[in-house]
C-alpha cells in the first residue's frame, strides 16, 4: 500500500475514533457511524479477497480434525491451542451465566466494557482497537495477487 | 469485590498469563494467530468478521 494513502487511513481511523467517542451510545449518529465502519470494512474484505485466501473453506474446516496426528506431529501447539479453546469457551460461559442470573455481583462483559466505554476518551480507544481489528480481519493475512 | 468481579478477574489474569506465555515461548501460538487462523478462509473470515460488527454494534450502540 502506498505510504501516503497507508497514513491518511490511519489518521482518518484515528478521527473517527474520537468523533465516535463523544457520542451517547443512543444517538443515530453513533448509529451511522458504527454502521457505515462495518459497511466499509465488509466492502474492503470483499474488493481485497477476490482469489487470495491462503485455502478452501473446505480444507480449513478440515485443518483441525485429525487431532491424533496433531497431537503426534506438534503436541506443544496442539496443546497450546486446546488451551486456548477452554480459556475463550471459559469467557463465553461465563458470560452467558452472569447473562442469564441477571445479578448485580455478576457482571457481564458487556456491562464491565460499559465502564470503560462510559468516558470519551475510554469509548474512542475501545473504537480505535474495533477499528484495528476489524481491518485486520477484512484485508490481513491475504495471499500476494 | 463480588463474586462474579473475582471470576472476571481469574480469567483476565488466566488469558493475560497464556498471552505473556505465547510471546516468550516459540511453540505457543499468540492471540494474534487465533485471528490469523481465522482469516485463512473466507468462511473463517466471514465468522470473524460477523462476530466483529456484532461486538462492535452491541458495545458502541447497545447496552453497555
Amino acid at each position: 500500500m502506498n505510504r501516503a494513502l497507508g497514513v491518511a487511513l490511519v489518521a482518518a481511523a484515528a478521527a473517527f475514533s474520537w468523533w465516535e467517542g463523544g457520542l451517547h451510545q443512543y444517538s443515530t449518529a453513533a448509529h451511522s457511524g458504527i454502521l457505515a465502519a462495518i459497511a466499509l470494512t465488509l466492502a474492503s474484505a470483499l474488493v481485497a479477497g477476490v482469489g487470495r485466501q491462503a485455502t478452501t473453506t473446505g480444507a480449513w474446516l478440515r485443518g483441525p480434525l485429525p487431532i491424533r496426528r496433531h497431537l503426534v506431529e506438534a503436541p506443544g501447539a496442539t496443546v497450546a491451542v486446546l488451551v486456548w479453546i477452554v480459556l475463550l469457551l471459559a469467557v463465553i460461559g461465563w458470560d452467558l451465566n452472569s447473562f442469564v442470573h441477571q445479578r448485580h455481583d455478576l457482571p457481564t462483559l458487556s456491562s464491565i466494557f460499559g465502564h470503560l466505554t462510559s468516558s470519551r476518551g475510554g469509548r474512542a480507544a475501545v473504537v480505535a482497537l474495533w477499528l484495528t481489528l476489524g481491518a485486520a480481519l477484512a484485508v490481513g493475512w491475504r495471499r500476494p495477487r | 469485590m463480588s463474586t462474579g468481579g473475582e471470576v472476571w478477574i481469574a480469567l483476565g489474569a488466566a488469558l493475560g498469563l497464556w498471552t505473556a506465555l505465547s510471546a516468550l515461548r516459540r511453540g505457543i501460538p499468540g492471540p494474534v494467530a487465533v485471528i490469523r487462523w481465522f482469516a485463512q478462509s473466507w468462511l473463517g473470515r466471514a465468522l470473524a468478521l460477523c462476530a466483529w460488527a456484532g461486538a462492535g454494534w452491541h458495545l458502541f450502540c447497545q447496552r453497555p
